[in-house]
Order: C-alpha cells, then sequence, then structure tokens
C-alpha cells in the first residue's frame, strides 16, 4: 500500500516530460561492416547526455549508458543511428517508474519494480519494418499505435 | 535500356546474397551525417603500346550533409601531359532516396550527378570525366547487402564538353552509358572482437561503357583487396584489367591504391574545442 502510495506521489508530482533513462540497448540494423558500427558509435558518444557507449560488434548492439540524471527522448537515438546511415531494430530502455508519465504501456502490464524498468520501445523507427507491421496489427484497437504521433512512445515490460 | 534494367533485376535478385565500399563504383549508402572522408586516389596506368604508365592522383574530400545527402569534391593531378599537373576537378553528390533495412541486411537506392573540368587535351575515345574530360554524369545506383555480402549495380549517363581550350573532336561520340557491378565480400575476421581489429574485404568489380553515337563499348573487370583498419581507415588493392574493347582507350590497365581516412563527427568536435 505505501508503495503505491509512493508511486502515485512520484506519478503526480513528476514534470519532467522525457524519461529518465539509466541505460539504453540499440540494436542497429542494415549494417555488417566494423566502420558502419564505428560511424554509430562516434555518434551516440557526441551527445552530451551519454556517458559511455560499448559495441557489440557482432550483434550490431550498442549499450549506452547515460550521464546521471538526464531528460532524453527516445526520439534521439533513432536520430542519430539514422544521422549515421542506418536504422533502429531495437531499443531497449532501462527507466525508473517514475519517468514513464508519458509513455504508454501498451500491453497495460502491471509494473511491479520502481527503479530500471526495462521496456522496450514499440513505435514505428524503433522496430523493424517487419516487426512494425506485425506490431500495427496486434495493436489494431490502439489509436494512439496507430496514429504515428511521433512524441508518443508505446512499450511493453520485458522485466 | 530494356536489358540494363533487366539486369539490375538479376543481379538483385539471384546473386542475393562489407563488403559495400568498393574502389570504383559507389554504393548506395552514403558516409555517416557531420563526417568528413579524405581518399588519396592513386592509379598507375599502363600506356598502350609503350612500357611507360600514367601516373594520376585524385585527392577527394567526401562530406555526409544529413542521412541522405552526400557531397564531394576531387582534385585530378597526372603526368599525362608530359610534367606533373593539376588538370582539373570535379563535384559529386548523392541522395539516397529508398531504404529497406533488417537486421544485418539492406536494400538501398541512391541518385548521384558529378560534374568535372578539365583542361587537359582530349586523347581518347572513352569519355572518362573524372580525370580526363570536362562533362557531367548522373545515374541510379542499387546497393543490397545481405550479412558480409555486397551487391551494387550502377548505370549513368555521361556527357562530355570541350575541355577549355581543348576541343572536344567532333569524330567523337560526346556522350555514353555507364554500367558497373560490384561484389563485396568481407573475409576477416569471422568474428568481431573489437573496434582495432583490420577488417579485410574482396571486391571483385566490373566497369563498363558504350558510346550512344556508335556503341563503341569497354568492359573492365577490377579485382581488389580491402583493409579497414581502426575502423577509420581504409586501404584498397586494385587492379583494373581490360577485358573487351571496341573504345580507343589511352591506357585501360594498370593498379589502384587508394588510402581513406575519416574523421567523424567534424563539426561537433570543432565546437566542444572552443567550449
Amino acid at each position: 500500500m505505501k508503495n503505491i502510495l509512493i508511486i502515485l506521489i512520484t506519478l503526480f508530482f513528476t514534470t519532467q516530460s522525457n524519461a529518465q533513462i539509466v541505460k539504453a540497448e540499440i540494436i542497429a540494423t542494415g549494417l555488417t561492416c566494423s566502420m558502419c558500427s564505428n560511424a554509430i558509435n562516434k555518434q551516440l558518444k557526441s551527445l552530451p547526455e551519454v556517458a559511455s557507449v560499448e559495441t557489440d560488434l557482432n550483434t550490431n548492439t550498442f549499450t549506452v549508458t547515460m550521464r546521471p540524471n538526464t531528460n532524453i527522448s527516445p526520439k534521439v537515438f533513432k536520430d542519430n543511428v539514422e544521422k549515421a546511415g542506418f536504422f533502429v531494430g531495437s531499443l531497449v530502455l532501462y527507466v525508473d517508474l517514475d519517468a514513464l508519465e508519458n509513455y504508454i504501456n501498451i500491453e497495460k502490464k502491471e509494473l511491479t519494480a520502481i527503479n530500471k524498468l526495462q521496456i522496450q520501445i514499440l513505435d514505428k523507427g524503433f522496430v523493424t519494418d517487419k516487426e512494425f507491421k506485425k506490431l500495427t496489427k496486434k495493436y489494431k484497437n490502439s489509436e494512439t499505435y496507430l496514429s504515428n504521433n511521433e512524441e508518443d512512445f508505446h512499450f511493453k515490460v520485458i522485466n | 535500356m530494356k536489358w540494363l534494367y533487366s539486369f539490375l533485376i538479376f543481379t538483385i535478385t539471384f546473386f542475393s546474397q562489407a563488403q559495400e565500399l568498393f574502389v570504383v563504383s559507389d554504393p548506395a549508402s552514403n558516409i555517416p551525417t557531420n563526417t568528413l572522408s579524405l581518399r588519396m586516389a592513386n592509379s598507375f596506368m599502363e600506356l598502350v603500346n609503350s612500357n611507360k604508365y600514367n601516373y594520376n592522383l585524385n585527392p577527394e574530400l567526401t562530406y555526409g550533409l544529413n542521412r541522405n545527402l552526400m557531397l564531394r569534391t576531387t582534385l585530378f593531378t597526372s603526368n599525362r601531359e608530359g610534367s606533373y599537373t593539376f588538370t582539373g576537378a570535379g563535384f559529386y553528390a548523392k541522395y539516397r532516396f529508398f531504404s529497406s533495412d533488417d537486421l544485418n541486411s539492406h536494400f538501398r537506392l541512391a541518385a548521384f550527378g558529378r560534374y568535372s573540368f578539365n583542361t587537359a587535351s582530349v586523347n581518347q575515345e572513352a569519355i572518362e570525366i573524372m580525370g580526363m574530360n570536362t562533362g557531367f554524369e548522373t545515374g541510379i545506383v542499387a546497393t543490397k547487402l545481405i550479412h558480409k555480402v555486397a551487391l551494387s549495380s550502377t548505370v549513368s549517363f555521361e556527357k562530355a564538353f570541350d575541355n577549355g581550350s581543348n576541343v572536344f573532336p567532333d569524330y567523337l561520340g560526346d556522350n555514353a552509358i555507364n554500367y558497373t557491378f560490384s561484389v563485396g565480400k568481407l573475409v576477416y575476421p569471422k568474428k568481431y572482437t573489437s573496434f582495432k581489429q583490420t577488417n579485410i574485404n574482396l571486391m571483385l568489380e566490373f566497369v563498363g561503357q558504350t558510346i550512344n553515337e556508335n556503341g563503341h563499348s569497354y568492359l573492365d573487370v577490377v579485382p581488389a583487396i580491402q583493409f579497414i583498419i581502426n575502423s577509420q581507415a581504409r586501404i584498397d588493392l586494385a587492379y583494373n584489367k581490360q577485358i573487351m574493347s571496341s573504345v580507343n582507350r589511352i591506357a585501360p590497365n594498370g593498379i589502384l591504391i587508394n588510402f581513406e581516412y575519416n574523421f567523424y563527427n567534424v563539426i561537433k568536435k570543432k565546437r566542444s574545442e572552443t567550449d
């Protein structure tokens, strides 16, 4: 009960429009060369909010650790991967619950943890084109999902 | 034109399987936004019926203006005219207008245009605005990447003008269709361990031209080995070999050696230095 109260109070008083993202795991698509990965690596590292980037070149996974208390929109990750000439195939964020007020919990799964929730962003441009087509069918009853508004982020809880 | 289209479709469907940083042709992908790339393109071309070589050095600067648009300036220098001189420059832009990407694969299309000027004398029938003729070229490139293999094909129209006071001869056809087909394969490493690891790509390119006025054509094959160093620099070693030709050319065969270095996030870097 106490926990729920705390969550409610925190949600109520959070005014930041962007989530406090602790860490992001980005899988980039459309590349297999290390020079291409390096382009994304350098692009992400150039962001002032980013503390470090670790790259798995075999899976093209970029683990981005953010500086403490930084607000960043998931769109920033997408834009920077695209600037390097590639696309986001998957974006998993490690966020605190109080930062999710503007995000849409599309599967409405109960959020049990408060810290370091692991969520995947499901909007267009954050999953592969094939995946997006599947999701469009799956979430055909969600008006916000189908509207493709760039400011709305839909997520599902992974952990 | 119909067979060219069929050829394109054929290459895309049948060979469906980096790879795409080719030596002669450019892929549909561009260099990253805000990246500056410096290339020193050297070629040692054997003069026909002579044991002499033409040495050409074309320094090249490429900049990624945004995710879809890339700009390039090339300077042409050569000892072709007797002494080693600057003969001209070229300006190139490529716009990627279609991308379909999936994990470890992509299919991309881009359109490009190039204008070059050259002051050297016109001494061959083949049209080459990369160092020999004043003129323009415009075309389309399609690139397919699947895992470690890249396939790319270009079709373009090229037209030559007078090289300043060196007039383009009336008896030569001044426009042509160019086509390229390139395959590249990443052969090393099998598994990546770090950005510092040298990558080795093997490539094979076919480069052809048909002069529209008389149908005179040539076709070259260019095998190459490429080393990507520290995920930032590139060395290409290639040999350009003419396999058929009905076009007069002064030096169709020779060695190509490129050195390239990429400077990522150039403009931001400057800003943070002044901060």
